[in-house]
């Protein structure tokens, strides 16, 4: 025992513990921003990443390829009767792309919600403590990556860009349980209704869509959408669909719980949406209006 | 050679953690098991009880802090948990027998309550609400047999690759 505790010993742990959690607290205060010494360690452990993340993912992308092979027969089988359908589809979005675009030079509309610039990133690591849902990506300032924006796969939306260095970025995943990550929606319907994704039930493994107007009926199975509303987010990025509507804790809200429509367990390549209309503060960056006042 | 094969291992190790990672959660039957990789720090108990405790702090301490800033963002959390884990290995495993089995026993059982400890943390800043029994069965059980079956497959390579570079393993007994 006096090995293992002797005074000096003793002194030297007490400092240290009172460091780690002084650090502790401070790097929990202010997160978002990256200080310079964080930025070098997260460029160089970030360049050694995608060095091992490489094989990594030829390897995981084989074995994708065999599987795929196994059932390319049935797939094609469904591909096939997709097809005739998907003729029709092509030629009506033709027409009404050309419409839609006819319709903007008449009324000299220019901007639009939906359009965004989209950056291909590749995942070079996920959080490995998993507690946090965090997601690396190998894109950064140098490619016009900002804070706040969105990231999805071909699926849907996945999650925002929280932290950026020149050449890497960190994704939070909607399935988060932090409580200021907000996404701006919109269900999709005859009349499109308008509310907030905000938190994550864990075993449900479902997503928490509130803040819907009380009188709005809205039904299992429709689409939620981002609404471009939040400021950063572009319109029209898949979200999810409804799987069960209720009345939020207060009463006084609809609250609708959305199964995301993009798969979580491999990511691999995403996308980065950056909106072409100007971007603004809103719901996207965790900001609600009394919180803005406060800070 | 010790002095350059222990930080390549410690680097691969920590490179591979996270890509492991990729394939975490595991859907099984329709529910999910998350499987935490902890490959470094069960190389680093290792490297304390058969190599040395200094040199495990200190790689435990700069790996940590590594690990902080790029995964975690909580700066002191690993960096703090990594070398404690070293040193309470070290009084550990004094007392007990000292072979392999005992050193993978001990290091699971150091693994369990770093994940414990990991749980409480983040129950308390609020970045989890999981409650206990879904951390159990969905987290805890799945990561420690994962690790255990990592442990079995490589902790004889560790052990020899540290008990062969040892500088004074006449004057040590018991642990060959």
């Amino acid at each position: 025992m006096p090995q293992f505790l002797s005074n000096k010993r003793l002194i030297l742990l007490l400092i240290g513990v009172i460091l780690l959690v002084a650090l502790i607290s401070l790097t929990l205060r202010d997160r978002g921003q990256v200080s310079l010494p964080e930025q070098i360690v997260k460029e160089a452990v970030g360049a050694g990443q995608s060095v091992f993340s490489r094989p990594a993912h030829f390897v995981t992308g084989v074995f994708d390829n065999i599987d795929s092979l196994i059932n390319t027969f049935e797939e094609n089988r469904l591909l096939k009767a997709r097809l005739e359908e998907f003729a029709g589809v092509q030629a009506e979005v033709t027409d009404l792309r050309s419409e839609n675009e006819e319709l903007k030079e008449l009324v000299g509309k220019e901007e639009d919600l939906r359009e965004y610039n989209p950056i291909q990133a590749v995942v070079i690591a996920r959080n490995p403590d998993q507690w946090e849902e965090k997601i690396i990506l190998n894109r950064g300032t140098n490619h016009g990556v900002k804070e706040n924006m969105a990231v999805m796969t071909a699926g849907g939306l996945i999650g925002k860009v929280t932290i950026v260095t020149p050449t890497t970025s960190t994704v939070e995943l909607v399935t988060t349980q932090n409580p200021n990550y907000r996404v701006s929606a919109m269900v999709l319907g005859e009349d499109d209704v308008f509310g907030l994704i905000e938190g994550y039930d864990a075993e449900r493994r479902e997503l928490l869509l509130k803040r819907i107007d009380f009188s709005v009926d809205l039904k299992e199975g429709d689409q939620v959408v981002s609404s471009g509303l939040g400021g950063i987010f572009p319109k029209g990025i898949v979200i999810g669909e409804i799987t069960e509507v209720t009345i939020d804790e207060f009463g006084l809200t609809k609250l609708a719980y959305v199964k995301p429509a993009a798969d979580f367990s491999m990511l691999n390549h995403v996308v980065i949406a950056d909106r072409l209309a100007p971007e603004v503060d809103g719901e996207d960056n965790g900001m609600t209006e009394d919180e803005e006042e406060e800070s | 050679m010790i002095r350059f094969l222990v930080p390549i291992v410690c680097l691969v190790l920590f490179f591979v953690e996270p890509i492991f990672g990729l394939f975490s959660p595991l859907s099984i039957g329709g529910s999910l098991y998350y499987v935490v990789p902890r490959f470094l720090i069960l190389f680093l108990i290792f490297l304390t009880v058969f190599y040395e405790l200094r040199h495990a702090l200190f790689y435990g301490l700069f790996f940590g802090l590594l690990y902080d800033v790029f995964y975690i963002d909580i700066i002191g959390l690993y960096s703090f948990l990594y070398p404690a884990v070293c040193l309470i290995a070290a009084y550990f495993f004094k007392k007990i027998p000292q072979n392999l089995l005992s050193a993978t026993l001990l290091a699971l059982g150091l693994l369990l309550a770093m994940e414990v400890a990991l749980y409480l943390f983040f129950q308390l800043i609020g970045l989890t609400d999981a409650p206990a029994g879904t951390f159990l069965t969905s987290r805890l059980w799945p990561t420690l047999i994962a690790n255990a079956l990592y442990l079995g497959l490589l902790g004889w390579v560790f052990r020899s690759m540290m008990v062969t570079q040892d500088p004074q393993r006449g004057t040590k007994f018991g642990l060959y």
